[in-house]
């Protein structure tokens, strides 16, 4: 004879086995290749034969629009010497530096801000404000401040992408359920326990989100810095390379420039944030939009 | 039930909490509002008491005083148990952690070793038939399983203590957004883990049947401001004292009607 406790614990059990999530099946790679990989490569073979199509039509003088297979020839001759891989470089690590500086100056920020009161206060705004100021305003200062240096560059590309990074951070924060930090004293975390357990990677996803945007701003703000601020003492990166091809009426450099900064553009994303992204969000649940 | 667990040590004290008169107001002058006035209340060890109100009677304020996450305006709390634990009625898990992890962070909170800190969990997990999903994520369970593992969380953070102190669990209506049937089997759980851990629970609820069924007493609130109307040993519920304890609730909350 079942007693009532021996009852509800099978109720329990059922109740277990019904709850238990089903493994999603995953589609093949082909299958998946099929579907996040072909669209955007047939959209891009669309905007080229747009592209060739103008061209031919010649209702654009070539010195205008160049022919898709010239911009090509201009690619593979400038990665050919080696010349493509020095101005990658050149403008990448400058990126990347000033993007590091950037996170390393804009996180303990952003925490000031979100958690001390006076603080958001005081420069709460200011810091929205600059994050809608675009940065290329600041590349006149910097050139008076600084001359044609690499100082100019890298001031730049920090007012560009720290206002960014800190207000992720801050949207972050400020989207923390108040119940989790509770909880978090409630099981005896003190302030920093708290912070290093609960805090931060409570507000990840909105600190992805800011690096991104803070990686944008810092990709965009170089570019700015590069095109205007070009001397030979700084070398040729990106900006300088469609500087010059500018100045010497080289519409298919000009094209291709852009293009490599395009590439720059959507390889970080792809290979960097994308993934971190996901995974960030995978990991809570959060798949919708994946 | 192969989980075995230290159970702790019968202390020769004979009250886990003691509140004397306990008040608290929130606000200054004139819009002041007093959520607690004067509350008395003992728990023994291993005591499952319920607290019974309705809404406005500040049962959660008193839990939160009990808990440490507020302060009385005046009166006296004295704990002589390990830290108390707190589980709400939301399970508040850390989405970004596994079941197991969620139950680690209470022992990491205090100062567990790694290892000592796996084991542990896992213990607790499957204390609560959880082992199986240890490595699941919040958003992987259901809404009885989540509340289950934030009672394993808690569980984790209170009967840490190798000094022997009873240990004391502090529940906010934790099965109040869950199904009825879901709610039924958690609260037949939730007596089986009182019977092995031997943690003294102040339960606080505004659902008689549950104060009822799960508590060896029922002590009754009165609204705004809180103060204990009545208590009842419940420990052989019957059909009447149910009656009876529904007729006060009703009593108290008449009281109100403008």
């Amino acid at each position: 004879m079942a007693t009532p406790s021996d009852t509800l614990d099978k109720v329990g059990a059922g109740l277990d086995a019904l709850d238990v999530p089903v493994e999603a099946h995953k589609p093949p790679i082909w299958r998946r290749f099929l579907k996040t990989g072909v669209p955007p490569i047939i959209a891009f073979a669309l905007l080229l034969g747009v592209w060739q199509a103008l061209w031919a039509s010649a209702i654009l003088p070539e010195f205008r629009l160049p022919a898709p297979v010239n911009v090509w020839n201009e690619l593979v001759r400038s990665i050919g010497t080696g010349e493509a891989f020095g101005i990658l470089w050149t403008s990448l690590h400058r990126a990347v530096f000033g993007f590091i500086a950037a996170v390393l100056i804009a996180t303990p920020l952003g925490l000031l801000v979100a958690k001390v009161r006076v603080v958001r206060a005081g420069i709460g705004s200011l810091l929205t404000g600059l994050q809608s100021l675009p940065s290329v305003a600041w590349v006149p200062a910097a050139i008076l401040w600084f001359g044609v240096t690499p100082s100019t560059i890298y001031f730049v590309v920090l007012m560009g992408s720290v206002p960014s990074i800190a207000n992720g951070l801050v949207a972050g924060i400020d989207q923390i359920p108040p119940l989790l930090p509770r909880v978090g004293r409630a099981l005896g975390a003190g302030r920093l326990a708290s912070a290093r357990h609960i805090l931060l990677p409570a507000a990840l996803p909105g600190y992805l989100a800011g690096l991104k945007q803070g990686w944008a701003f810092s990709w965009r703000s170089l570019m700015a810095a590069e095109i205007i601020a070009t001397s030979p003492q700084l070398g040729t990166g990106l900006g300088q390379y469609l500087h010059n091809g500018s100045s010497l009426n080289d519409i298919n450099m000009v094209i291709a420039a852009i293009f490599l900064i395009l590439l720059v553009g959507i390889g970080i994303e792809l290979l960097l944030f994308r993934p971190l992204e996901r995974a960030v969000l995978r990991a809570r649940g959060l798949t919708g939009a994946l | 039930m192969t989980a075995t667990l230290e159970t702790t040590v019968l202390s020769t004290v004979d009250t886990a909490v003691e509140l004397a008169g306990v008040r608290k107001v929130f606000g200054h002058g004139s819009s002041a509002v007093v959520a607690l006035d004067g509350v008395d209340l003992k728990v023994k060890p291993g005591e499952f008491v319920c607290l019974l109100g309705a809404s406005g009677c500040g049962k959660s304020t008193l839990l939160n005083i009990v808990a440490g996450l507020d302060g009385a305006t005046s009166g006296e709390l004295q704990l002589n148990t390990s830290r108390p634990a707190v589980m709400f009625q939301e399970p508040a898990l850390m989405p970004w952690l596994t079941a197991a992890r969620n139950v680690e962070l209470a022992l990491r909170f205090a100062g567990v070793g790694r290892l000592a800190r796996k084991r542990r969990a896992l213990e607790l997990l499957e204390l609560v038939r959880l082992g199986d999903v240890a490595d699941k994520r919040p958003h992987e369970l259901s809404g009885g399983m989540r509340q289950r593992v934030a009672l394993a969380r808690a569980l984790a953070s209170t009967t840490v203590s190798a000094d022997g102190a009873p240990a004391l669990l502090l529940m906010d209506e934790p099965f109040a957004a869950l199904d009825a049937i879901t709610r039924d089997v958690l609260q037949s759980e939730l007596l089986r883990v009182w019977e092995t851990t031997n943690t003294a629970i102040i339960f606080v609820t505004h659902d008689v049947r549950e104060a009822v069924r799960l508590g060896q007493r029922v002590v009754l609130l009165s609204s705004r401001p809180g103060r204990v109307v009545r208590e009842w040993d419940v420990t052989d519920s019957s059909d009447t004292v149910l009656d009876e304890i529904n007729t006060h609730l009703r009593e108290v909350i008449s009281g109100h009607a403008v």
